[in-house]
Order: structure tokens, then C-alpha cells, then sequence
């Protein structure tokens, strides 16, 4: 073996600085966070018309909010004039209009220009042309996705398409109904890791044993390390005393009507690539996004979905949403111990992926594709 | 008396801008009454009729000063000063203004004075 060639049983990972270095991060926000679906917001969130969220993609504010006809419309949050910040907040609600706090610049929440200082005597200003300027929207699952590329790619391919690699076809997860279910609990974590660092071990199950020990009781075969996402269509099955998903292996909550029989006891895990990830049990779905704010920092905004008359009726869902935050706080403790090996002079090179992480290889290819940059191995 | 638009082309809710000068604006609103007062905000220049009605008063699209569509009041800073309300009649089908004799409340034009100084 020479020192760079590898057993067969291992591949070599992204090289150290692909975690480290502000200029490979500014890469990924233009090509990738700036030209993909980008999920931004749960719908319910934007209650009413003039309703508004913002939210950084790659390096870019944007604005999201309900028009009067009830669509979704986002926006880049920059004044036409001259290009302050229209919104500061990262939410809030605005009876008629968004106005730039410089110059009073105002535009309707379709994004027209309403009213300028002076405006009338400039009657060659058109309202549209100086508007907003709007960037593409889509509705799924009961989430917002925005896409800033000029040409977004086909959502069909790039944001279902995903879950059809997945899960065999888009059916599957239409089945549990999201975009009628409730936020039961939000989470938001704060973490100091790279965002691959995070999609990498939502990836893999070879830690599963030794960091989630509430998880592995419940679903046994993640024990072995193999992640539900290893296979298409599979489903970790819940232990056999396990009655619920929850932190204890307690009942769960009322089952969605629409899950299959074959779904029903097993959890589904899917990642959207480049931010989202999903798990779906028989009484709720788990929605994360990732919002990337620096080669080192990365926050992570999670639902928990459920049936809406258990929410309105204040069910107890403590010990549901206690399993997956356990989880999560255990991997991202994980990933922020991580973080700072990137930078040592001994992971230059990278590390090794063992076989049950694999995968783990293709997204690094895919990331090197968005990049255009050759394969380091 | 100066005819404005057709009733029909100004839906209740809306208002039509007449461009003499100084303008004037037409509001029909949902209650379905008819006022015509200066369009322009007496605080900065700022049409009122891209403003927003509520019942008998429009709220200036800018700094929300709110004007009384009947009597032309101000409800509060930044704008002090009242609009001018003119007489509006309906003949026809179409809509006139009659347009008050007293001195209009407009807005300092700063971009004037400057033209003035700097020609």
C-alpha cells in the first residue's frame, strides 16, 4: 500500500479545507445554496397576507411573505433605490406594504412600487420595472422552497425527485398528509460545524450504536450501522416491545390516516439535498432545514408534525419530540467535535468513509460536480 | 368645472388622479361617496391616491399620515397641515371637480429652490 491508495474497504473523504475554507464555502452559497430549491419557510407560518419571513440563502436576504390573493411570493430584500435592507426583522407582519426605512421607498406586497417621495413627477419610473424584484417560488409539503437561479432547475427532478431516489415514488410520502399536519414543537440549534459535515451524518448510521443509544432501542437494526437511507424504499423497523416513536419507546401519538400498512411501524429518512432532511414515523414527520451562515457555522431549524387535533387538543407530545431532539443534539455535538479536527495539518488529505458510508462518497462527487472541481481521489 | 373620469371607470375603493396642478384626486369609497381633495400629501410629495382608504379618510402611502376625505383634517404628524376638499358632481355619468379658490397646503419643494440655486 502506498500512501495513496486505499484498502478496498475505504474511500477517502473531502479533504480537510472543503470544512475550513471560507473561499470553497462562498463556492457552495453561489453554486449551490444561490442556483437550487432552497426551503425557507413552513406555509402556516405566513398566516395572512402581508405576513413576511427572512431568511439568508447562500449570500443573499430574501423575503417571503402572502400576498393579498393568498400566494406565496418571495422577494429579493433589497430596496430598488439604492439598496438598503428593506426588512431587518427575520419575521413579522405588515398591514399594506413593505417600505425602506431610507427613503420610504414603498412597495406592495406583490411587489410593486406603491409610493416614492416625488414619485409622481417621475412618471417614466415604471412600477414594476423599479418593483421588487421577485425570485421563484414552490409550495410542498406544507414548506416553501425558493429558488434565486434565473432558470431554476425542474423541481420536479431536483426537490420530489429526491424523495422518489428515496423512497421509491412521490406516493409514499404523500401518504402522510404534511401539508395539512401541525407544528407540535420547533427547534432551532445553533451549530458550529459545516453544513456538509451535518448532511454527511445524516447520511450514515455507523455512529448510530454509539452516540443515540435511545434511537438504536427503538429501531434495533440501526445497530449494524446501516442508515435507513441505505437502501430504496426501506423502512427501520421499531423494536419488537417498542410501541411508539418516542424517547422511550412509549406510545406515540394518534397514527396519520393515509400511512400505508406497510409504513405503518417503521422510520423513513430521506435527505433533499442541498438542506433538508425528513424522517417519517407512523404519528409524525420530523422536518429539518439547514440554513449554512459560515464555513463553520450552520443553523438547523426542526418541526415536528402532527396530526392537527393533536396539537389543538394539547396532547402531550414531550416524549415524541424528545427521541429526534436527543438525536439531533447528539449528532450535532458530534459534528462540532469534528469541526475543529478539519483544520489539522493530519486531516489535510481527509479521512475514510468505511463501507456502510459509502454513499456518503456520491455526495461528495455531487458536490465537486456543483463545484467544478475534480475529484480528489 | 372640470370633468374628472366616468363613475364606471372608478370602482368604490379607488381613486383617480387629476393631473393639473396642483393634482387633485377623486376617491369613491366602499361606502360608496364620492371626495375630491389635493392629491398631494401636504408633509412631502407623496400622491394620495396611492394611498389607502378607510372609511371617509386616506392614509398617505409614505409616513401614514391620515387625511379626512369630508373636510380635508389631518389626524396626525408628520403631515400638519390640512389638504384642500373640492366639490364633486355627478352628470351624466360623469364625474366633475369644482375646485376650491383657497391656497393650497403643499409640501416644501426643497428640489425647486435647489434647481433655482443651482442654475
Amino acid at each position: 500500500m502506498t500512501s495513496t491508495s486505499l484498502p478496498d474497504s475505504l474511500i477517502a473523504t473531502l479533504p480537510g479545507t472543503s470544512y475550513t475554507d471560507p473561499a470553497i464555502f462562498a463556492q457552495e452559497q453561489e453554486c449551490i445554496f444561490e442556483t437550487m430549491w432552497f426551503c425557507v419557510a413552513r406555509s402556516s407560518e405566513l398566516t395572512k397576507p402581508g405576513a413576511f419571513r427572512t431568511v439568508d440563502v447562500g449570500r443573499e436576504s430574501i423575503l417571503v411573505t402572502r400576498a393579498r390573493d393568498n400566494s406565496i411570493r418571495a422577494y429579493f430584500n433589497v430596496c430598488r433605490h439604492r439598496g438598503a435592507r428593506l426588512c431587518t426583522e427575520a419575521a413579522g407582519e405588515v398591514k399594506r406594504a413593505f417600505q425602506c426605512p431610507y427613503h420610504a421607498w414603498t412597495y406592495g406586497l406583490d411587489g410593486k412600487l406603491v409610493a416614492a417621495p416625488n414619485l409622481t413627477k417621475m412618471p417614466d419610473v415604471g412600477r414594476t420595472e423599479y418593483g421588487l424584484t421577485p425570485v421563484a417560488t414552490r409550495e410542498w409539503l406544507g414548506y416553501v422552497w425558493v429558488c434565486l437561479a434565473e432558470n431554476p432547475p425542474s423541481f420536479e427532478e431536483d426537490v420530489i425527485g429526491e424523495v422518489v431516489t428515496r423512497l421509491g415514488d412521490a406516493e409514499a410520502i404523500e401518504r402522510y398528509g404534511m401539508e395539512s399536519l401541525s407544528v407540535g414543537s420547533r427547534i432551532t440549534y445553533d451549530v458550529k460545524a459545516n453544513w456538509k459535515l451535518i448532511i454527511e451524518n445524516f447520511m450514515e448510521c455507523y455512529h448510530c450504536a454509539t452516540i443515540h443509544p435511545e434511537l438504536t432501542e427503538v429501531l434495533p437494526e440501526f445497530a449494524d450501522g446501516f442508515a435507513a437511507q441505505y437502501y430504496v424504499g426501506h423502512g427501520a423497523e421499531f423494536g419488537e416491545e417498542v410501541q411508539g416513536f418516542t424517547v422511550d419507546g412509549s406510545a406515540g401519538l394518534d397514527r396519520i390516516p393515509g400511512v400505508a400498512e406497510d409504513q405503518d411501524r417503521r422510520y423513513y429518512a430521506i435527505t433533499v439535498k442541498p438542506q433538508v432532511f425528513i424522517n417519517l414515523v407512523p404519528d409524525h414527520v420530523i422536518f429539518h432545514r439547514m440554513y449554512p451562515v459560515a464555513v463553520d457555522r450552520t443553523i438547523v431549524e426542526c418541526d415536528w408534525l402532527y396530526m392537527p387535533h393533536v396539537v389543538d387538543s394539547g396532547r402531550d407530545v414531550s416524549r415524541s419530540v424528545e427521541l429526534f431532539d436527543r438525536v439531533n443534539r447528539q449528532d450535532f455535538d458530534a459534528c462540532e467535535r469534528t469541526q475543529p479536527g478539519m483544520s489539522s495539518r493530519m486531516y489535510a488529505k481527509g479521512g475514510v468513509l468505511v463501507p456502510s458510508e459509502h454513499h456518503i462518497g456520491a455526495f461528495h462527487d455531487w458536490v465537486h460536480e456543483r463545484l467544478g472541481t475534480h475529484q480528489s481521489q | 368645472m372640470i370633468p374628472a373620469c366616468p363613475l364606471a371607470d372608478l370602482p368604490r375603493g379607488e381613486a383617480f388622479r387629476l393631473e393639473i396642478d396642483p393634482p387633485v384626486s377623486v376617491f369613491h369609497t366602499e361606502d360608496g361617496e364620492l371626495f375630491a381633495i389635493d392629491d398631494t400629501c401636504t408633509h412631502q410629495d407623496a400622491s394620495l391616491a396611492d394611498g389607502w382608504v378607510e372609511g371617509c379618510w386616506v392614509e398617505c402611502p409614505l409616513h401614514a399620515s391620515k387625511f379626512n376625505l369630508k373636510t380635508g383634517a389631518v389626524d396626525a404628524p408628520p403631515a400638519k397641515r390640512p389638504v384642500r376638499t373640492h366639490e364633486v358632481l355627478v352628470e351624466d355619468g360623469m364625474i366633475y371637480v369644482r375646485l376650491s379658490a383657497a391656497t393650497p397646503n403643499l409640501p416644501p419643494c426643497v428640489a425647486t429652490k435647489l434647481a433655482g440655486v443651482l442654475a
